[in-house]
This record gives C-alpha cells, sequence and structure tokens, in this order.
C-alpha cells in the first residue's frame, strides 16, 4: 500500500550546473463565477483550471489529514544511522557521516520500490510484473544481490550504460565541430556496444579512444578525438580541444578550458585551488600531446563507401608551436627563446618515445584524478547527485582528504573519504564497471527509501540520507510506455540493417528527432545542448494527448491490455494495471476507484473504456515520470 | 565541401585581450576607468559597467534565421555584374540597389527596409555559424556549454508568466541552442505550424474523454501530489501541465495555430510562408510571445543557384518563397499597427563567394554578409555600410565604429531595441565568473547599431 512519499529531486549546490533559481509564480487570476457567465471550458477556461485547483487543493486537505494520521503506524518511520545494516564501505561511510551529523537515516526501500528503481537505473527499462511478482515473492535473502547480478549482465545493462558512455564521449554524427558522418558514429556506438558486451575495462574503453587510429568508419574509438577538431582556427586549436576533452570526460577537470585561453589567476581563484596557479604554458604542454595527430579526408567520390570518411593519423614529427595569432583562443606567442612546447603531462611525466597519444593515454589511466573521475559520475548516475557537483569541475587539489587544501578551502567532495575509497575501489577492480556499480548498488545507502518522514531540511543534502528520485530521460519513458503497452515502434537509422524498436537501442539521441513526444525530454544533443532533468508545456501536453500515448492505450492496439482485461476479479485487473506501468500495487483508494469505475462497466466496451482510460491516467500520473 | 581556409583570415581576432592596437588602449585610457580591465590579471568581475542606454523601440522581435548562409552579393547587398540574369531586374532604391525580381514583395517594402552591408562573421563553418549567431557568442567558448539563446535570454527579461503562450517560440526547427544555465521556462517552444492546430492541443479521443480522464487523473494522483507539492519537481510538473492545459482547446490559440489556404497562398504557400503567418498571428494574438524565430533554408547554395534556389522567374523557388513570406508579413505587421513595436531581422551565418559563379554554377563560402532589417521604427530605404564593387571588402563601415559589423554587435542590437540592458552581467551563473549578455561588450568591444534609428 502506497503511503505517499517525498519525491525531492535535489536542489542545486552552490557551484552547481542547475538553472537560475527562480520562483515558478502560479499566476491563475482570482476570478469569481457570476451567475449566468457561460460556463463552458472553451470560453472560459480559466475557470476550470481554478476550480479543478481548488478540487484539488481541498481533496489535499482532506489527504493531508489521512495521511498525518495514519503516519503513527507507517513502517516509513525514519532510522538512526546505526540501525541501517552496513553491507560494505559505502555504508562505512554514508552512516558514519550520517551519525556525526545526528541526522537520521531514511529507512530501507520496499521491494517494490527497490524492484523498479533498480531496473531502472541498471537497464534503463521498467521490470514487467511477472518480473515484480518473481521478485517480491521470492524467500531468497540474498535475492536483492542476486537480482543486481542478474541485471548487470543483462543485455539491457549493455544498452542503458553505452547511451551513459555515449553521452559522455559525445558520440554523435551531427555536432558543432566536425562530423562523424553515420557511419563513424555507427562504428563508434558498435564498438561501444562490443566492449561492454565484453566487459571490457573503462580503463581500456578510455584508452583506446584516446589511442584510436584509422579510418573512422572502421575504427569506432578513433572518433572520440576527431570531434576535437576546430574549424575557424589554427591547428593548436584541435590540439587545445583535444586535450579538454580528454581532460574533462576522463579526468573531470573541464577547468583546462579556462586555463588553455588563460592562466587561472584572477581568473580562478575561488573556483580552484589547481586552478588559480595553473598556466596556460602548462595546459599547451598538455595540449602537445595531441600536436602529432591528424586526420586526413579520404575521398569526396560519393560512389566510394568511404567516402567522407577520416583517417585518424600521427605525425613522426612535430610539437605544439607557439605562433598563431587568430582563431578561437588568444594568440599564442613564443616565450623568450621558447618557440614551441613539447609534451609534458599535468604530473610532471615526458613522453619517452614519439607516440604521443599513447604516452598521454598511459598517463591519464594511471592519474588517480581518472579514478576519482568515473568514480565520481558512475556515483552520480546511480544516487542522482554526484560526490563533488558539478561532475566536470573537480579539484586535484582538494580531493585527499589524507592532504586537505588550506583554510579557506574545504575537500570538494561532500563525503571526501568516501570518494577516496571509492576511486581506489574502481581502480582495485581494474575499472571493471559492473563489478563497481555491483558494490554501489548492494550497498544499504543506495537502498535507502526516497521516503522521509521526519522534516527534511536542506542542510541533509549532502549526506544522502535518502534516496533522491530522478526523472526519466526521455528514452526511459518511450520504452516505459512500449514495454507497458506492447506496442512498439520501429526507427529506421542509416547504417542499421534492421529497424529499431526501443529507444534505448538508438545510436544517439538525435535519432528518431523531431517534435515526438520523446524529444519533448530534453535528451540533449551530445554537442552544445546537454541533456536535462527538466520538465515542459511540450512533454504534459505530449503525455495528455500524443498519439504515441493515445493510441498505445488502446484495446485494440495493445496486447498487453487485452490480456489485463481478460482478468475476471476487478481488484486483480486493477493491480495488474498498477504493476505493469507503475511497477507496484494500487493504494487501497486507487485501488477502490479502480474497482468503483469497473462495476459501473456493464457491458464489454464499457469496461474496455475504463481500462484504457486508467491506462492514459497511469502514463500521465506523477510517479510514471519518476524514478525513485 | 569548398570553404574559405582560415589560415588566410589574418586578424580576425575575436578575443582582444591582452593584444590590444593603440587606438583602443587610448581610447579606454580616456575613460575614466583607466584601460585597467583589458590587463591580463583583472578578473572580469571587477570590471565597471558603463551606463547603457537601450533604445527601447521594440516590444517583440521576429527573428528569420536562414540557415546555409545565403548569398549576399545576389540577396542583400546586390552586386551587378556579367553573372546575374536580367530576371533579378536590380533596381535602386534612393541609391540602394536591390533585386526587385527575386524579391519583388520585400521590394514593395522597401521604405521600411534597411540593409547592413559591413557584417562579417566569424566563422564559415555552418553549424558553428548558426550556433554563434544563435547565442551571440563563440560557441567553442566553455561558455557556450551554458549559454542561452538570445530567444531565451528576452524570455527571462520580457517573459510573463501570467501569459498562455512561452515568450519565445522556434517556428520550422526542432534543434538547436537552447535555455542553456536559464530555467526551462525560457527554452524555445518548437513548433512547425501547418494551419493545422497547435499540435497536442486536441484530445485524439475528443474532448469529452479528456475530461473524464483527467478528472480520473486528479483523483487517482491526489495522495501522491498531495506529499508531493511539498517538493519541486512535483509542482514544477503541475506548473507546467497547469500552462499547458490553458493551450488546449483555447480559441484564442486555436486562432493563432488555424489558417486557411487563401492566407497560405498569400504567404507563398510554402512552410517558410506558414510560419511567417504564425509569427504575425502571435504577435497579434498578444498571448505572450516576444520572440519568434523563424528558420528557412537551405541557402547552402554551392551549385545551380540562379537555375534552382535562387531563380527569380520560380515563384516556387526558395528566394521567391522567402520574399512572398517576409514581404507579406512586413506588409501585414504594418496594416496591424504591429510593425513599429516589432524588430524584423533576416540573416543567415555567413555569406558567399563573389564574381562569377564557381564550377557547379553556385556559390561557396565567404566571409562577408548582409542583414535586413525592419520595423521598430528602423529608417527604411538605406543601406549601413558599403562593400566594394565586387562585395569583397569593406569600403565603408556605416556606423560609428571604424571596424565591421559583428555577430555580437547584431545581439546587442536586439538587446537594445527591447529595451535590455545589452552590457549585462548576470551573477547566477554556474561558473562564478559572471554570464555577460553581450560579450566584451563592457569593455567596448561591441555595441549595438543604434544607426539603424538616425
Amino acid at each position: 500500500m502506497i503511503r505517499g512519499f517525498l519525491l525531492a529531486v535535489p536542489l542545486s549546490l552552490s557551484l552547481s550546473v542547475g538553472y537560475a533559481q527562480e520562483a515558478l509564480i502560479d499566476q491563475t487570476p482570482d476570478h469569481t463565477m457570476d451567475p449566468g457567465v457561460n460556463c463552458s471550458f472553451r470560453v472560459n477556461p480559466d475557470e476550470f483550471v481554478d476550480a479543478a485547483a481548488k478540487a484539488r487543493a481541498a481533496a489535499y486537505q482532506r489527504v493531508v489529514k489521512f495521511s498525518h494520521a495514519a503516519l503513527t503506524d507507517s513502517k516509513g518511520a525514519t532510522l538512526a544511522p546505526a540501525q541501517v545494516p552496513v553491507r560494505n564501505f559505502v555504508d562505512e561511510e554514508i552512516f558514519a557521516a550520517l551519525q556525526k551529523s545526528g541526522v537520521r537515516s531514511a529507512r530501507l526501500s520496499t521491494d517494490h520500490e527497490f524492484v523498479r528503481r533498480i531496473y531502472l537505473d541498471l537497464t534503463g527499462r521498467i521490470p514487467t510484473p511477472t518480473q515484480i511478482r518473481e521478485f517480491v515473492s521470492s524467500q531468497e535473502p540474498a535475492k536483492r544481490a542476486e537480482l543486481i547480478d542478474k541485471l548487470l549482465y543483462s543485455p539491457e545493462f549493455v544498452d542503458r550504460w553505452v547511451l551513459w558512455f555515449g553521452d559522455l564521449v559525445g558520440n554523435v554524427s551531427n555536432n558543432t565541430f566536425f562530423s562523424l558522418r553515420a557511419d563513424g558514429r555507427n562504428a563508434y556506438y558498435s564498438w561501444m556496444l562490443e566492449s561492454f558486451s565484453k566487459t571490457m575495462s573503462l580503463k581500456d574503453l578510455a584508452w583506446n579512444s584516446i589511442v584510436g587510429k584509422g579510418n573512422n568508419f572502421d575504427v569506432g574509438p578513433a572518433n572520440y578525438l576527431l570531434r576535437s577538431s576546430t574549424p575557424g582556427g589554427p591547428i593548436q586549436d584541435t590540439f587545445d580541444t583535444a586535450a579538454y576533452r580528454a581532460s574533462r570526460d576522463f579526468l573531470g577537470m573541464g577547468h583546462y578550458d579556462c586555463v588553455l585561453c588563460h592562466n587561472g589567476r584572477g581568473r580562478l581563484d575561488s573556483l580552484s585551488l589547481w586552478g588559480r596557479n595553473a598556466m596556460r604554458a602548462d595546459a599547451q604542454r598538455m595540449a602537445a600531446f595531441f600536436s602529432r595527430q591528424r586526420n586526413v579526408a579520404v575521398s569526396s567520390n560519393n560512389m566510394d563507401p568511404r567516402s567522407l570518411s577520416r583517417m585518424v593519423t600521427d605525425l613522426p614529427t612535430g610539437q605544439y608551436d607557439l605562433n598563431t595569432n587568430f582563431g578561437n583562443r588568444p594568440l599564442r606567442a613564443p616565450i623568450g627563446t621558447v618557440r614551441n612546447f613539447t609534451p609534458e603531462y599535468r604530473t610532471g611525466g615526458v613522453p619517452k618515445g614519439g607516440d604521443w597519444r599513447g604516452e598521454f593515454a598511459e598517463f591519464m589511466i594511471n592519474d588517480p584524478m581518472f579514478a576519482r573521475n568515473f568514480a565520481n559520475r558512475i556515483w552520480k548516475q546511480l544516487f542522482n547527485q554526484g560526490l563533488v557537483e558539478p561532475v566536470d569541475q573537480l579539484d586535484p587539489l582538494r580531493l585527499d582528504p589524507a592532504n586537505p587544501p588550506p583554510a579557506p578551502w574545504t575537500l570538494q567532495a561532500s563525503n571526501p573519504m568516501l570518494l577516496e575509497r571509492l576511486s581506489q575501489d574502481l581502480a582495485s577492480k581494474d575499472f571493471n564497471l559492473r563489478e563497481f556499480i555491483r558494490v554501489l548498488v548492494n550497498s544499504s545507502a543506495y537502498q535507502l527509501s526516497a521516503q522521509y518522514d521526519d522534516a527534511w531540511k536542506l542542510e541533509y543534502q549532502p549526506l544522502f540520507a535518502r534516496h533522491y528520485p530522478r526523472r526519466l530521460e526521455g528514452e526511459e519513458v518511450h520504452d516505459a510506455i512500449q514495454l507497458a503497452t506492447g506496442v512498439l515502434s520501429t526507427y529506421r537509422v542509416a547504417g542499421f540493417a534492421d529497424p529499431i524498436n526501443w529507444a534505448l537501442k538508438l545510436p544517439d539521441p538525435l535519432e528518431a528527432g523531431g517534435t515526438t513526444l520523446m524529444n519533448a525530454f530534453y535528451r540533449g544533443n551530445r554537442d552544445n545542448v546537454p541533456r536535462q532533468q527538466s520538465g515542459s508545456i511540450q512533454q504534459q501536453l505530449g503525455l495528455m494527448n500524443d498519439t504515441f500515448v493515445t493510441n498505445r492505450v488502446k484495446m485494440a492496439n495493445s496486447p498487453v491490455l487485452r490480456r489485463i482485461a481478460l482478468s475476471a476479479v476487478a481488484k486483480d485487473l486493477v493491480e495488474e494495471l498498477y504493476l505493469t506501468f507503475l511497477s507496484r500495487p494500487p493504494s487501497l483508494r486507487e485501488s477502490a476507484k479502480g474497482i468503483d469505475l469497473l462495476a459501473k462497466a456493464n457491458t464489454t466496451a464499457a469496461k474496455n473504456a475504463v481500462i484504457e482510460d486508467l491506462a492514459w491516467a497511469m502514463v500521465n500520473k506523477l510517479d510514471f515520470m519518476f524514478s525513485y | 565541401m569548398p570553404q574559405i581556409d582560415p589560415n588566410h583570415i589574418a586578424r580576425t581576432q575575436f578575443w582582444r585581450r591582452p593584444q590590444l592596437d593603440r587606438r583602443l588602449f587610448f581610447k579606454h585610457l580616456s575613460t575614466a576607468v583607466g584601460g585597467y580591465m583589458l590587463m591580463p590579471s583583472r578578473p572580469l568581475e571587477t570590471v565597471a559597467r558603463a551606463a547603457a542606454a537601450p533604445i527601447n523601440k521594440a516590444k517583440n522581435v521576429i527573428f528569420v534565421m536562414m540557415r546555409g548562409a545565403p548569398s549576399h552579393i545576389d540577396t542583400f547587398d546586390l552586386k551587378q555584374g556579367p553573372w546575374l540574369p536580367n530576371a533579378y531586374n536590380p533596381t535602386s532604391y534612393d541609391g540602394v540597389a536591390f533585386p526587385q525580381g527575386l524579391f519583388p514583395v520585400l521590394a514593395s517594402q522597401m521604405d521600411r527596409i534597411a540593409l547592413l552591408r559591413s557584417v562579417k562573421p566569424w566563422v564559415v563553418v555552418h553549424q558553428l555559424g548558426q550556433d554563434w549567431v544563435e547565442i551571440g557568442r563563440n560557441p567553442i567558448s566553455g561558455l557556450s556549454r551554458i549559454a542561452p539563446h538570445i530567444g531565451s535570454v528576452v524570455s527571462l527579461e520580457l517573459g510573463d508568466r501570467a501569459k498562455p503562450l512561452p515568450a519565445f517560440i522556434n517556428l520550422n526547427t526542432t534543434s538547436g541552442p537552447s535555455s542553456g544555465y536559464l530555467s526551462p521556462v525560457h527554452a524555445p517552444f518548437y513548433v512547425s505550424p501547418n494551419g493545422g492546430g497547435l499540435l497536442n492541443t486536441r484530445h485524439p479521443d475528443a474532448q469529452a474523454a479528456f475530461d473524464r480522464r483527467f478528472a480520473l487523473l486528479q483523483e487517482l494522483d491526489t495522495e501522491i501530489r498531495a506529499e508531493s507539492t511539498l517538493n519541486p519537481a512535483g509542482e514544477e510538473m503541475e506548473q507546467f501541465n497547469t500552462a499547458a492545459r490553458k493551450l488546449m482547446y483555447n480559441p484564442d490559440v486555436d486562432k493563432i495555430f488555424n489558417f486557411d489556404t487563401a492566407e497560405r497562398v498569400r504567404y507563398g504557400t510554402s512552410g517558410f510562408g506558414n510560419a511567417c503567418l504564425t509569427a504575425r498571428n502571435l504577435l497579434r494574438s498578444g498571448l505572450g510571445t516576444r520572440f519568434v524565430q523563424i528558420n528557412v533554408g537551405s541557402w547552402d547554395h554551392h551549385a545551380n543557384i540562379y537555375t534552382g534556389p535562387l531563380n527569380p522567374s520560380n515563384a516556387n523557388s526558395l528566394g521567391r518563397q522567402f520574399d512572398a513570406g517576409l514581404g507579406t508579413l512586413i506588409q501585414d505587421l504594418g496594416n496591424d499597427g504591429l510593425l513599429d513595436d516589432t524588430l524584423v531581422m533576416a540573416m543567415g551565418e555567413f555569406g558567399r563567394t563573389i564574381g562569377p559563379l564557381n564550377i557547379t554554377a553556385g556559390r561557396d563560402h565567404f566571409a562577408q554578409q548582409g542583414v535586413l532589417v525592419a520595423g521598430a521604427g528602423v529608417r527604411g530605404k538605406r543601406a549601413i555600410g558599403e562593400t566594394d564593387a565586387s562585395g569583397r571588402g569593406i569600403l565603408d563601415y556605416g556606423w560609428k565604429n571604424d571596424r565591421p559589423i559583428r555577430t555580437e554587435d547584431i545581439e546587442a542590437t536586439i538587446y537594445s531595441a527591447l529595451g535590455i540592458n545589452w552590457l549585462t552581467i548576470r551573477r547566477d551563473d554556474p561558473f562564478g565568473r559572471g554570464f555577460e549578455y553581450v560579450p566584451e561588450a563592457n569593455a567596448g568591444s561591441y555595441e549595438p547599431v543604434h544607426e539603424l534609428w538616425s
């Protein structure tokens, strides 16, 4: 039975890449209904909106009374941190911090809460009623760990985490800088699928992306640096972009973008301890690792299948010259007698041989920031809030709890020891993504409920005293509606022989573009528009009125609804609907309402209409949109 | 595709610190600020903001994004050479040459139209150039990751949440820069109008079904929303839902997005024409929209330019459709009395090669362009700036600055026209460095082209 729960989405932290904090003001005007006024919705939509708001407010008052009264016997009460079972080092750190702050922990999630969350987080799909029942009814004490294991090694896990990695490396055919063409994007996408299926380590994925050579239509990872080709400037701009993107994506050090234009002093002083002392020349020495890389056009003959591909190669000689006076970054001029830079990694290493990209990749994967970056990003993906936010502004001088920065600087992570232990754990597992995720999601900290029955204070936010809900991504909404109704789409994507049915199998978010329901969900473009957890008017219009939804909830079209309709007992039918769409059983009120409607339906047609109405309502319900 | 080699564009710096030419340095020395903001060590935060006087002539903007980069010497900066077909009918309007044959309707509106001819783009790369125009700064800069579309800034400054329609509507596209770090409320609202109403404002199973279903939804959701009214995300969803329902079955909204064949034909019977028509309706309605972007293109005419897309004799060519749409829009806005309150601008991301056509009878990318401006009280029937006979180099910049007009100046002009202080630096940005509406404007690097109004 649902008690209702808090859906507090993490508020922006001080340096968070959130949007401007503005109050969303409800400007519903204060009308009174004059007698004799035409009361049709068409003429006075505002009146109806108001009336609806008033009805809801009244209902809210009733329910608040109800839920407060019922709280005393709630199984939702919070726990003292010491009461929460400690499963691994994640719990050691999280609950020690809670204990120290005197903050209570949320209770552990129920099986229903957990099953939906874990399926979505690991595979991007909602569970089916069969999967839910199997899990919930199992008496196996280790059932959560077993489900986690099963999902980690499922093909859907590969789809979901290739989407995550594709977002990270920006695998998209059309972008501001350089088109990879559909063939290049597909090569990189296929390579990712294969690598994830074979449990290739993140270290190897990153390493290959840095050193990839060959034709970008054949060698998937060669596409990573190809995207750094920077137009409108000298080739040093491209070296800089390559260094910046690699540093941001794989080391979490996005401030390189600033330092490649100017020294940090006077600009990054209050943002980054590393940054305030960072010198442009040092950043350029990082960029020098990429100064021998070139990409060469292959063919413009349209008959050639390699037409418009690029050969990504390295010259045997070359260095980062200080001789530019135009382009996207300020001029690069000799410094005294120094007319160019040869590579030097940020921690001091210099290449031994001539394969500079390979040497950069070695330094990079052994850099402690590499582990910290991925530990933080993967944590954020599962806990919906990073230990450091924003995830691409890590400060190397403020992360090591054994070497805290001088006052007034503080350690950057909300739980610095936890981030260090996570980084070490990830490295010790040779950057095996599945095994690292296993540690995270088996922890009690991950498995806490999103419901928090005590008063929640803003100060608690960094402590992870409960699970933070998130919105579903556009792809997840699309696939959830398909799974729940059994009606699939088909998308034709260049380079794929067979049509694609699932959004989570699309190679980049610009495919299946246009004004479709899915695209109202800010999937981003893997370029200059990031993926966003934001609502919009068109999302709401789409969920209510788009034929993507309304066609799928029709009995005539949906095999799942037809099967549900066969249920003889109204209570079972309603429960099946809720399990199908919302992955949980209905509350007493929800069940009563559904049973009541079905009881009033005297004909098959009327009964079908009720089921269709309920299905539509499910898709539009608040909790459909969220993973909690 | 053939492009200008950027290595041959010398000294096209967009970033003037710390190397300045003497003139600019002394110009700043002569102000009280003393030029010290230009020293590399000064953080941006301490730059004194000079007094801005936005010219504040308009309430609305219609921005026509001509994607693909139109040829400037065949359109807004007409050059008459042996290559030009007679059908272009080059005509002089008080000394301003304009292709009356290609753009007859616009030509009839010449007393309302000013042309900027000393505009230079920063890049000759499409996507990059288009983004640059839309966010008013270099998309490669780190700032571009948070930079909102100009329309989103207008929505932030001038939008009225009490009104049913979003302040920023983007027609005939579904992608491009969004609201950046600003609230998603200011994100572009995408519509591709076809005259059959606003998408998804009708329930496919009819209104009775919607009312019934929505009532059911409210009942079922009450418990969860009761708890969720305590949190931001659920509330945000509700607010968007309320705003969405206000658009449904709303006759005022319907009037904007439903139009008949006769109207379509007047506007040239094209997707662009439909969008122009919709823009007019949006402004007529007064339902809250202030910035309408209309996308048209592709203008990337590397081949067969005079026989295909810019063929004056073909009423269905891109050039003629562009003319019918935009020309009729300016005309109708004038007749409605809305033109004085509306800044109309049409531009692409750069121009095209000059002189005779290339080997495929087209034109390639070129670092010079023209911009069409109308409405908001701009003085028409003239050109600001002048290029040489070929259309390559600028002879006269045409405004107070001894330099070409840049993308950032155009951005400043839009803000100034709307009464928005283009020197604004917002302190709520996620980088903590300050977000400038117009980059470097406080250092005097860019400013509005107020000469449009004199």
